[in-house]
C-alpha cells in the first residue's frame, strides 16, 4: 500500500506554503513536493516587499520553518511529480526524488563540502552575479539547509567526501520513486520569469563580467536588483556588476516582456510596476544622493496601500518618465536609453550608470502537464469558476493557488493560497474519509 | 519565587541588519558574565534551522531554565523561538524575545556605539525578566462549530457556502430585505462575461442546499460582542407584511415608486421582490406603501429579535459607490452625467438602442478616477479601469453606432486584464490622459455634451469631445456600519477595515476571531472578494473544524488574598471581562485582552498580568538602573 495523505500540495513557494501550513493547522495530513531542492519560491529571493517593505526574507523564513517543521506537513524536496491517476475518490500519484548525491538524514548542513569544492560556477540563485560550488548549499536560509552535488559540473575529485564529518556524500545515489495515495490536490507551482534576453533591443545578455558593445552587464534584470538589494545580498554593498562601482543613476525599464506582443506576452504582469517602484525607494535609500528614473507606460499601483506607496516614492524625488524605450544602447560601459516621452513628443537619450529591466513573470505549463488540469490560452491554470470560486479548476478535487493562474503579488497569491486550502477542507470533509 | 539561573541569551546578526551597525560580540561579551547566564552566544540568523538548532541543543545540553532572543521584532519571530523551545522541552512562556533591530540597529544606523548600548540595556531587562519568569499555559478554548456572516454580498455567500461545506452551521445575517449585495447590478462581470443576477443565482442555488445556513434577511444588527469562540450578536429582523405571493398579487399594487435596483430609471411597486435572488417572498415597502390591502398584507407582522451565538465572526459588509458631489464633472447639473454603476443597468434594461432619458445615445465619454486617487481618497479602488473597459465593449457589442472616448489617467488593467485594453483599441475607441491637476470640464451646449480636456498623448492638445453620454466611473468607499464599532474592529487609512498583515494575516483583524472577506477590507472585484472569502473560511476553519483555539496566557490574574473586592476594576475593565463573585474580583479568560488597566487602579495590588508580574518589571527597572 502507498502512504496516504489527504492533501498533495505541489510548488513549495509562499503559496504552496501557506496552503500546506492552513491545511495542516486544520488537522489534515499534507505532502508538500518541491522540485527545487529548498522551499520558499521566489519570495525568499527577494529584497523587501512592497506595500509593506517587510524584508522579505524575514517574513518567508518563519513559514519555511514553519513548514519544514510542521508535524501534519511532509516535505519532499528535489522531486517532481510524474504523473497522477484518479481511482474511485482518490488520486494515486508517482513523484520522482532526484539524488542529492547527499544523505539528506545525515547531512548537517555545515558547509564543509561547499568549502572543499574547487569547482565554481555562476550560483543560479543569485542569478549569477556571484558563484557557488559544485558541492553545495543552496541558500542561507534553505529549508531542508541540506547540501546537494551538481554532478554536471563535478569533477570527481572527492574533496568533498573527505570533508564532509557525517559522511554523507554518496556518488551512487540514484532517483527514487515515489508512489502516494491523496485525497485532494493543490497547485502552487507558480511562475517563470520572462527571458531579457528576447528582448534583443534591450542589449541584455545575461553576461555580467565582460563590457563590449553589444553586451553590457550593467543591464540587468528585477531579479537581479532584488539580490542587490536584498539584506543578504552579494558583497554586502549595492554595486554594479560590470566593474563594482555604486550606481550613481540608474533606471527602471517597466513592461519588459509584459504587454508586448513582439516577444509573444501580451498580459500585463501585475506586479513590475510595484516592485520597480519598490526597488527605486531602496536603491535611494542605499545610495542617498544617487537618481532613480523610471520609465512606464501606466502606472498600476492598484492594490491596498499601493497608490499611497507610489505618491510617496514620487515625492522623495523618483522621477517618473511616460515613455516606451526603443533601445538601450552602451556608451563608455554605461547603458543609453533611447526612448520617446509620450508626454512631450520628444526622443529622449539617456546615459545611466546602470538599467534595471522589469521583467515580466510568465505561466509554468510544464510544472502542470503532469496533473492533466485544464490551461489557458497563456499556459495558466486555468478558473472555470472565476468570478465566484476562483480557487477550483477543471478536475474535481484538484484546487490551485497563487501565480500558477495568472501573475500576482504576495498579498493576493497569499489570499488565494488560503481560498484553495478552504476549498480543499470543504471537499475533504465532504467526501468524507 | 526562585530566580533563574542559566539562562542562555541569543543575539543575532540577521544577515548584517543587526550587525552592520550593533556590535553583537561586544554584547554577548556584557552580559555572558551576569549572574543568571549560562551561555551568551550570536549567530547570523538565529531564525534559520541551524540557529534554532543551537538552542535546542542549548536547552537539552546545558539544561538551561531560560532563554532570551535578541533580534528583530517579535511579531515575525518571537512564534518560531517559542516553538522551538517547546520542542526542546522547555516552556515556551521562558523564553522572551527582544527586538534589537526595529527598535536599535535600524534606528540608529548612524551611531554604532549608541547603539550597542542600547542593544546591551535592551537584552539585559529581558534577562532580567526572564530570571523571574513563570511557566505559564496557553488558555484554551472549546470552539463550536457556528459560525456569523455579517452580509449576503457575493463574498458572504461564499462564505456561508464553504463554511457550511465543511460542517459547520451559519448564520448568515443580510441587511436588505434580498441576498446578492451588488453583484447582481452589473451588466456582465469580467472575466467571465456572465450576467451578475446569473452569477449570484447560482450561488443561492448552491446556498439552499445547505440545510446548515440560517439567513436572516431584512435584518438589523442591535448588538455584537463577545470573543472568540463565544461571539453573540442580536439582530432585528424586520416584518416583510406579505407572505409568499404569485405575481398577478404583486401586479395589483396600484402604487409606483422608483427603483433603487435601477438607480430610478424604472420603477417597482410597493410590494416587490428580485427575480435572481432570495427569500422569494417579496417585501412591502412601508415608506411607499398606501395599506390598499390588495396584495393580501399582513400589517401586524412584528419585529422579531433573536439571539445568535457563534464562535467567529466573518465581516463581509462590502463597499458603496462613490457618489460624486453636485456639479462634480456636471454630475445633476448637466442631464446625461451619470456613474458607472448606473450605466450598468442602462445597458442591462436597455433593448435595440442605447437610450437615456429619451434621448437616443451614440457618443459616450468615460472618465476615470472619479473619487479615487485624489486627495479626499487618495487610494486607487481597483476595480474600475477594467470595469469601465468591460462596460464599455459590452455596450459595443449590444449596440450598433456606438463611439465611446476613455478620458484617463493610468489605465491599470492589470494581468491578463490587459486584454480588455487590448481589445477597446482594436474596437477603434480613444484614449486620452488627462492630468489630475486639470481635469477634464463637462459643459452642455446645445443638446450635447462637451468634455473639455488636455491629452497628455499629444504634448498637452486641448480637445473638444462632442458626446451624448458621461459615465463617471466612481471609485469604491467601505460601507460603515456600526457593527464595526460595536466589534471595535480597526480602520486602515483608507476607511476600509484594516488586516493585521495583508502579507502574514490578510484576513484576520486585530480582534480575535473577528475574520473579514471581500470588499469591506479595500476594493477588490469578484474574483479577489471570493478569494477572501474562502480565505476567510479557511482561517475559521483552523478553529472549527479542528474544535479549539488557543490563545496567549497574557491576561490579568488576581490575587484572592490581596483582592478586597472594592470592584474598581470593574469599571476600569474595557471588554468587561471582570465580575465580582463572593466578593472578590473574577477574569472571564475568553474576554480578558490583558491590557493591563485593572491593574493599574487595583488599590491593594491584587491584579498582576501574566508574563508581566510586578516582580519582573521592578527587576527589569533595575538592571539598567546602574548604567
Ligand atoms: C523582481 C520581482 C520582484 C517582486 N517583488 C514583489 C514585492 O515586493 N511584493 C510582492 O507582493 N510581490 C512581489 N513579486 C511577486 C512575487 O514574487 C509573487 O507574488 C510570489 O512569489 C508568488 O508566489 P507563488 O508561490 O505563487 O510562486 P513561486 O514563488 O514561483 O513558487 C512556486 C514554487 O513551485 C515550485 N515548482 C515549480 N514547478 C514545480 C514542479 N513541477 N513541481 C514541484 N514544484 C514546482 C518552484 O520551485 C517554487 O518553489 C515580485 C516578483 C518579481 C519577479
Ligand atoms: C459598476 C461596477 C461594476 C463592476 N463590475 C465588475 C465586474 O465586471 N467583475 C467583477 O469581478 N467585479 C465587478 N465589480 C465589483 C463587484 O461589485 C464587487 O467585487 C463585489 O460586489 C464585492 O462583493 P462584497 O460581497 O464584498 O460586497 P457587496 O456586493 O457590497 O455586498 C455586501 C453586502 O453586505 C450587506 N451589508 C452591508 N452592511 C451590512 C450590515 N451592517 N449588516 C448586514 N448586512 C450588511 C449589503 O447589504 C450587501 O448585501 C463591479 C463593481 C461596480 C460598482
Amino acid at each position: 500500500m502507498p502512504e496516504g495523505y489527504d492533501a498533495l500540495v505541489v510548488g513549495g513557494g509562499i503559496a504552496g506554503m501557506e496552503a500546506s501550513l492552513t491545511l495542516g493547522d486544520a488537522g489534515f495530513d499534507v505532502l508538500l513536493v518541491e522540485k527545487e531542492p529548498s522551499i520558499g519560491g521566489h519570495m525568499i529571493q527577494l529584497s523587501k516587499v512592497f506595500p509593506t517593505t517587510d524584508c522579505a526574507g524575514c517574513i518567508t523564513t518563519p513559514k519555511m520553518a514553519a513548514t519544514g517543521k510542521h508535524p501534519k506537513i511532509k516535505l519532499l524536496t528535489y522531486s517532481e511529480v510524474e504523473g497522477i491517476e484518479k481511482t474511485g475518490k482518490k488520486f494515486r500519484v508517482r513523484i520522482l526524488k532526484k539524488p542529492r548525491y547527499v544523505d539528506e538524514n545525515a547531512c548537517i548542513g555545515c558547509g564543509r563540502c561547499e568549502q572543499a569544492c574547487p569547482v565554481l560556477i555562476p550560483k543560479e540563485w543569485e542569478y549569477g552575479l556571484i558563484g557557488r560550488k559544485a558541492a553545495y548549499i543552496p541558500f542561507e536560509m534553505a529549508t531542508p539547509k541540506k547540501a546537494l552535488i551538481d554532478l554536471d559540473n563535478c569533477i570527481m575529485c572527492g574533496r568533498c567526501e573527505r570533508a564532509c564529518p557525517k559522511e554523507a556524500i554518496n556518488f551512487l545515489q540514484e532517483p527514487e520513486e515515489i508512489e502516494v495515495e491523496v485525497k485532494a490536490v493543490i497547485i502552487a507551482t507558480g511562475y517563470n520569469l520572462f527571458s531579457p534576453e528576447k528582448k534583443k533591443e534591450y542589449g541584455y545578455t545575461g553576461n555580467l563580467t565582460v563590457i563590449h558593445t553589444s553586451a553590457n552587464p550593467n543591464i540587468i534584470h528585477g531579479m537581479q536588483m532584488e539580490r542587490l538589494l536584498a539584506p543578504s545580498r552579494p558583497y554586502h554593498a549595492l554595486v554594479r556588476p560590470g566593474d563594482g562601482k555604486v550606481p550613481e543613476r540608474v533606471a527602471w525599464v517597466l513592461c519588459t516582456g509584459s504587454r508586448d506582443k513582439s516577444v509573444g506576452n501580451p498580459l500585463c504582469s501585475r506586479v513590475c510596476c510595484m516592485y520597480s517602484i519598490k526597488q527605486a525607494l531602496l536603491y535611494s535609500s542605499a545610495v542617498p544622493f544617487g537618481e532613480a528614473a523610471i520609465y512606464y507606460m501606466d502606472i498600476r499601483a492598484f492594490g491596498k496601500g499601493f497608490e499611497e506607496f507610489y505618491n510617496m516614492v514620487r515625492e522623495l524625488g523618483v522621477e517618473f518618465i511616460k515613455g516606451k524605450v526603443a533601445k538601450i544602447e552602451s556608451r563608455n560601459g554605461n547603458p543609453v536609453i533611447i526612448a520617446e516621452n509620450t508626454e512631450t513628443g520628444e526622443i529622449m537619450e539617456e546615459e545611466y550608470d546602470m538599467v534595471v529591466l522589469a521583467i515580466g513573470l510568465l505561466s509554468n505549463p510544464e510544472a502542470v502537464k503532469a496533473l492533466g488540469v485544464e490551461l489557458d490560452q497563456y499556459g495558466f491554470v486555468a478558473q472555470p469558476q472565476e468570478n465566484s470560486n476562483p480557487a477550483v479548476t477543471d478536475k474535481e478535487g484538484i484546487f490551485v493557488a497563487g501565480t500558477a493562474t495568472c501573475p500576482k503579488d504576495i498579498p493576493d497569491t497569499v489570499a488565494e493560497a488560503s481560498a484553495a486550502a478552504a476549498q480543499c477542507i470543504a471537499y475533504l470533509e465532504e467526501v468524507g474519509s | 519565587m526562585t530566580e533563574r539561573t542559566k539562562i542562555g541569551v541569543y543575539v543575532c546578526h540577521c544577515g548584517g541588519n543587526i550587525s552592520d551597525y550593533v556590535d553583537v560580540e561586544k554584547v554577548v561579551d556584557s552580559v555572558k558574565d551576569l549572574p543568571n547566564v549560562a551561555v551568551a552566544r550570536h549567530f547570523v540568523f538565529m531564525c534559520s534551522e541551524a540557529g534554532q538548532q543551537l538552542i535546542k541543543d542549548d536547552i537539552k545540553n546545558l539544561g538551561l531554565d531560560g532563554v532570551v532572543v535578541a533580534s528583530c521584532s517579535p511579531h515575525l519571530h518571537e512564534k518560531t523561538f517559542r516553538d522551538a523551545a517547546k520542542a526542546a522541552g522547555l516552556n515556551p512562556y521562558l523564553l522572551e524575545h527582544v527586538c534589537i533591530r526595529e527598535h536599535s540597529s535600524w534606528v540608529h544606523s548612524d551611531n554604532r556605539e549608541g547603539a550597542t548600548r542600547k542593544a546591551t540595556w535592551i537584552v539585559k531587562t529581558a534577562i532580567a525578566k526572564i530570571s523571574l519568569a513563570r511557566e505559564l499555559q496557553p488558555i484554551r478554548l472549546d470552539v463550536e462549530r457556528e459560525a456569523i456572516v455579517i452580509g449576503g454580498g457575493i463574498a458572504g455567500l461564499r462564505c456561508a457556502i464553504d463554511l457550511a461545506r465543511a460542517g459547520s452551521t451559519v448564520h448568515l445575517i443580510e441587511s436588505s430585505p434580498f441576498l446578492g449585495g451588488r453583484v447582481p447590478q452589473i451588466y456582465k462581470l469580467y472575466p467571465s462575461g456572465k450576467s451578475g443576477c446569473e452569477i449570484v443565482e447560482e450561488l443561492i442555488d448552491e446556498i439552499k442546499r445547505y440545510p446548515n445556513i440560517k439567513i436572516y434577511t431584512n435584518a438589523e444588527i442591535l448588538s455584537a460582542g463577545g470573543a472568540i469562540g463565544d461571539f453573540k450578536v442580536t439582530v432585528k429582523v424586520n416584518p416583510r407584511y406579505v407572505g409568499k405571493v404569485s405575481d398577478d398579487v404583486i401586479a395589483k399594487c396600484p402604487v409606483e415608486v422608483p427603483d433603487e435596483f435601477n438607480y430610478g430609471l424604472t420603477k417597482r411597486k410597493a410590494i416587490y421582490k428580485r427575480e435572481h435572488s432570495y427569500p422569494d417572498i417579496p417585501v412591502i415597502d412601508m415608506d411607499a406603501c398606501t395599506k390598499c390591502g390588495e396584495c393580501n398584507p399582513d400589517f401586524d407582522q412584528q419585529p422579531q429579535t433573536i439571539e445568535l451565538k457563534g464562535s467567529l465572526i466573518v465581516l463581509a459588509t462590502g463597499f458603496k459607490p462613490y457618489e460624486p458631489e453636485e456639479g462634480e464633472f456636471g454630475y445633476k447639473v448637466h442631464d446625461g452625467v451619470i456613474t458607472l454603476p448606473v450605466f450598468e443597468r442602462l445597458l442591462a434594461l436597455s433593448d435595440g438602442k442605447l437610450e437615456y432619458n429619451g434621448k437616443e445615445v451614440r457618443d459616450i465619454a468615460f472618465i476615470y478616477c472619479v473619487g479615487s486617487r485624489n486627495e479626499e481618497h487618495e487610494y486607487c479602488s481597483r476595480y474600475c479601469c477594467v470595469a469601465t473597459l468591460n462596460a464599455s465593449l459590452g455596450a459595443l457589442e449590444k449596440f450598433d453606432g456606438l463611439r465611446a472616448y476613455h478620458i484617463y489617467r493610468d489605465i491599470r488593467a492589470y494581468g491578463k486584464y490587459e486584454t480588455y485594453y487590448e481589445e477597446a483599441g482594436k474596437k477603434k475607441m480613444l484614449f486620452i490622459k488627462y492630468d489630475p491637476e486639470e481635469p477634464p470640464v463637462v459643459e452642455k451646449s446645445g443638446n450635447k455634451l462637451i468634455v473639455r480636456v488636455k491629452d497628455l498623448l499629444t504634448a498637452g492638445e486641448e480637445l473638444e469631445v462632442p458626446v451624448d453620454l458621461v459615465v463617471l466611473s466612481v471609485g469604491m468607499l467601505p460601507e460603515m456600519s456600526e457593527v464595526f464599532t460595536m466589534l471595535r474592529v480597526p480602520f486602515s487609512r483608507d476607511g476600509f477595515l484594516q488586516e493585521v498583515h495583508p502579507k502574514l494575516r490578510p484576513v484576520e483583524t486585530a480582534i480575535g476571531g473577528v475574520l473579514l472577506a471581500g470588499a469591506c477590507q479595500g476594493p477588490k472585484d469578484t474574483v479577489e472578494a471570493t478569494a477572501s472569502a474562502s480565505a476567510a473560511v479557511a482561517k475559521a476553519d483552523t478553529y472549527l473544524v479542528k474544535g479549539y483555539a488557543e490563545l496567549e496566557p497574557f491576561i490579568a490574574e488576581i490575587d484572592p488574598e490581596k483582592c478586597d473586592g472594592c470592584e474598581e476594576c470593574v469599571g476600569e475593565c474595557p471588554t468587561s471581562a471582570i465580575s465580582i463573585k463572593d466578593g472578590k474580583a473574577v477574569v472571564n479568560e475568553a474576554l480578558c485582552k490583558g491590557c493591563g488597566a485593572c491593574g493599574g487602579v487595583c488599590p491593594t495590588k491584587a491584579i498582576n498580568l501574566r508574563g508581566y508580574y510586578y516582580d519582573q518589571l521592578e527587576k527589569m527597572i533595575d538592571s539598567v538602573g546602574g548604567d
